[in-house]
């Protein structure tokens, strides 16, 4: 850390290889389109680099790198908001193809729509804690809140996606 | 009974809410790597390339022309006023200036890095700007000037240009199928899409240009 302070590429690369699959995996989930999950990856990391004088190391370094990557990837995500609406690429089209997919067409659409509207804060929480195994201590760190708060919009988050879903939910599960 | 229905639909939603793809570190890292070793390039982003695209398209119809003139110029210059002494090296004093070459070599890519960015996401919608058939062609004049411009003495540039080319062929014909069915046109794209990706163009200019660009100091 004090080398990469030091302007120390290499040992900056260390850490970008610690830490890059968690941040482009939470970027990818949050706005769901490959180009810009590499921006906001990337941005993130550049960011980090510029303040790295001032980290002061009391939390550890991929909770302060989350902490940027969830604020890069919000802004991002509000400017191209039409970009997360839009229909899946072509691209994604081919890349999700050989998947095995659980769900029909419309059926997934309709999770992606309960999800999708679900209120920022509640989504940002839902995402990073059960879909990417976020602890509430890094959740609460990442977003400048406290753990009962991220406790609670999870909460919050579950309920709203039971009432969005309803009865459809016993399809899904 | 319902924690156990949350628990599933959770654990259904790891795999169907936008399942991350293999994280494209390489790819990534030399772009970052690019921009830490020049500071003061400009970030060629998604969003700013949109909202400027009216500006960059009507900016890169004149500065096509003006660095093709001054492309042409600096070949002109070198053949006009090149010695016909016969003790003198052949060729020269025909190369063109390695300033000119550097200042539209690195200006040229940069353009043709926003014009891909912007074809890239505009195609997944099959709906490209129509002012990108003229823009591609003005760039791929360029690039085949520049192309004349380096012979032999840069691979890796000669390379990424000669895939620029082609890149930019595809995008010229996309354009060109404008009025013709759906399908051939959708066919266009996709081929000029995985021309982009498959050739890592885009990577490979943010990893040559500008600082870095091989152009630099021959």
């Amino acid at each position: 850390m004090e080398q990469a302070k030091g302007g120390d590429e290499i040992a900056f690369r260390t850490l970008y290889e610690a830490n890059v699959d968690r941040i482009y995996r939470l970027a990818y989930r949050m706005v769901g389109d490959e180009d810009l999950a590499r921006d906001f990856t990337q941005d993130t990391f550049l960011r980090a680099w510029e303040r790295l004088d001032q980290f002061r190391g009391d939390a550890a370094f991929s909770t302060w790198l989350h902490s940027i990557a969830v604020s890069v990837s919000l802004n991002g995500i509000r400017k191209v908001d039409r970009h997360r609406k839009r229909e899946r690429s072509l691209e994604d089209a081919v890349h999700v193809a050989p998947r095995q997919r659980r769900l029909e067409p419309d059926a997934r659409d309709r999770l992606r729509g309960a999800v999708d509207g679900l209120p920022e804060i509640y989504r940002t929480v839902f995402l990073m804690h059960d879909l990417e195994g976020f602890s509430h201590g890094e959740i609460a760190e990442a977003l400048g809140v406290a753990e009962g708060t991220s406790k609670a919009r999870l909460f919050r988050a579950r309920a709203k996606l039971r009432d969005a879903l309803g009865d459809a939910m016993q399809e899904y599960v | 009974m319902e924690d156990q229905r949350m628990d599933e639909l959770t654990h259904l939603l790891r795999e169907e809410y936008n399942p991350p793809p293999p994280t494209p570190r390489a790819e990534m890292w030399e772009a970052i790597q690019a921009r830490l070793n020049d500071p003061g390039a400009s970030v060629v982003s998604l969003d700013a390339v949109r909202a400027r695209r009216t500006v960059w398209v009507r900016r890169s119809m004149a500065w096509g022309a003006a660095a093709a003139a001054v492309l042409v110029v600096g070949f002109g210059l070198g053949r006009f006023t090149a010695p016909t002494s016969v003790a003198e090296a052949p060729g020269a004093s025909q190369a063109p200036d390695p300033q000119v070459l550097r200042l539209a070599a690195t200006d040229h890519l940069e353009r043709t890095e926003a014009l891909l960015r912007m074809v890239r996401a505009d195609g997944r919608t099959g709906q490209l700007d129509p002012a990108v058939g003229s823009w591609a062609e003005s760039l791929l004049t360029q690039t085949r000037l520049l192309l004349d411009s380096t012979e032999n003495d840069d691979p890796a540039m000669r390379a990424l240009l000669e895939d620029l080319e082609l890149v930019l062929v595809q995008i010229v014909g996309v354009a060109d199928t404008r009025g013709a069915d759906g399908a051939q046109a959708r066919e266009e794209l996709t081929l000029a899409l995985k021309g982009i990706e498959e050739n890592h163009v885009l990577s490979r200019i943010q990893a040559v240009s500008p600082a870095g660009s091989p152009l630099a100091g021959t």
